[in-house]
C-alpha cells in the first residue's frame, strides 16, 4: 500500500469521524428542544382553554354596562333637556360634544358649570337680571376645580333656575354686571321675581309663578327668599 | 499516483470547512434550548396567571346587580325630578 493511499484513508475517517460528533450533538440538541417545545404547547393550551370564555363574558359586561348608561343619559337628558350637553361638558371637559353626538343631539356646547360664580345664579335668578360674568365674580378655588361654581338645571316647576351648589355668596349686584357674551347662558329670558310687583307691606305673599324671592322690608334693596319657600311656612 | 496526492489535498482543505459548518449547526441549535425553556417557563407563568379569569364571571354577576340597583335609583329620580 501506497503512502498516498494511506494518507487518504486517514484523511477521510477523519472526516467521518468529525460528521459523526457533530451530528450526534446536533441530534442531542434537537431532542431538548422537542422537549421544550412540548411543554410550551401544553401551556400555551392551557392559555387557549383559560380565555376562551373571556370574550363572551367581557361583551355581556360590556352589554350590561352600556344599557347602563344609556339609561343614566336618557334619564339625564330628559331631567336637563337642552342643557344636558352643557352640564356634561362643565363636569368633563370635552365630553359635552360627545354626549350630543350620542344622543343625537346638535348645535353648541356651552359649558355652564364655570360661567355662573358661586351665589351669583342664585341671586341673578331672583333678581331676574343675567349673572355677572365670571370674570367679575371672585376667584375660583385654589384647587381649580368647579365645585366653587353654580350650576343650574335648566327649568324648576315654579319657573327659576334652582341652584345645586351650596348657598350664595355676596355677589355683585346685578344691575351693574356687563352685559352676557355670545355662547354664555343666561336666566334673562326666566320669569322675573316680584320685587318691584310685590309691595313692602306684603313681604310673604308672592305671586303665582315667582322663583320665591321678595323684598326685605326692613333693609331696604336687600333681597330676601324668605316666605317663598313653602318649607317655610 | 499524482491523483491521490491531489485528492488528499482536497480532503484536506474540505475538512476543516465541514468542520467549521457542523460547528455552527450545532451552535444554533444549542442556543436554541434556552430560549425554548424561557419560553415554557413564561406560558406556564401566564397559564397561571390566567387562573383569576374565572373571577371574570363574579364582575359579571355584580355589575348586572349594580346596574339593576342603578335602574331602580334611576326610576326613582326619574319620579322625584321634575321634567325639563
Amino acid at each position: 500500500m501506497s503512502l498516498a493511499l494511506a494518507v487518504m484513508i486517514v484523511l477521510i475517517v477523519v472526516v467521518i469521524l468529525a460528521l459523526a460528533v457533530f451530528l450526534i450533538a446536533t441530534i442531542v440538541q434537537l431532542v431538548k428542544i422537542n422537549r421544550g417545545l412540548a411543554t410550551v404547547i401544553s401551556s400555551v393550551g392551557e392559555i387557549v382553554a383559560k380565555t376562551a370564555p373571556v370574550n363572551g363574558v367581557l361583551d355581556a359586561i360590556n352589554g350590561t354596562l352600556i344599557t347602563g348608561r344609556n339609561l343614566l343619559e336618557g334619564l339625564f337628558l330628559k331631567k336637563a333637556g337642552d342643557d344636558a350637553g352643557g352640564l356634561v361638558e362643565s363636569v368633563f371637559p370635552g365630553e359635552g360634544a360627545k354626549f350630543q353626538r350620542r344622543v343625537g343631539r346638535g348645535g353648541p356646547v356651552h359649558n355652564i358649570g364655570p360661567t355662573y360664580p358661586r351665589g351669583a345664579a342664585i341671586l341673578a335668578s331672583l333678581l331676574g337680571t343675567p349673572p355677572p360674568a365670571a370674570e367679575a365674580a371672585a376667584p375660583p378655588p385654589a384647587h381649580g376645580t368647579p365645585e366653587g361654581r353654580i350650576r343650574l338645571s335648566p327649568r324648576s316647576p315654579s319657573g327659576g333656575g334652582v341652584a345645586t351648589a351650596p348657598p350664595p355668596a355676596p355677589a355683585p349686584p346685578a344691575a351693574d354686571a356687563p352685559p352676557p357674551t355670545p355662547g354664555r347662558i343666561t336666566l334673562r329670558s326666566r320669569a322675573a321675581p316680584m320685587i318691584s310687583a310685590q309691595p313692602a307691606s306684603s313681604p310673604a305673599q308672592p305671586g303665582p309663578g315667582a322663583s320665591g324671592a321678595t323684598e326685605d322690608a326692613s333693609v331696604p334693596g336687600r333681597v330676601s327668599a324668605r316666605g317663598g319657600r313653602p318649607w317655610e311656612r | 499516483m499524482a491523483a491521490l496526492w491531489i485528492m488528499n489535498i482536497v480532503l484536506l482543505a474540505v475538512a476543516p470547512v465541514l468542520v467549521i459548518l457542523l460547528a455552527g449547526v450545532l451552535k444554533s441549535a444549542k442556543s436554541i434550548v434556552p430560549r425554548v425553556d424561557a419560553i415554557a417557563g413564561v406560558a406556564a407563568a401566564a397559564s397561571k396567571d390566567l387562573d383569576a379569569v374565572v373571577v371574570l364571571l363574579t364582575t359579571q354577576n355584580y355589575i348586572s346587580q349594580v346596574v339593576g340597583s342603578l335602574a331602580n335609583y334611576g326610576g326613582s329620580l326619574d319620579a322625584a325630578l321634575p321634567d325639563a
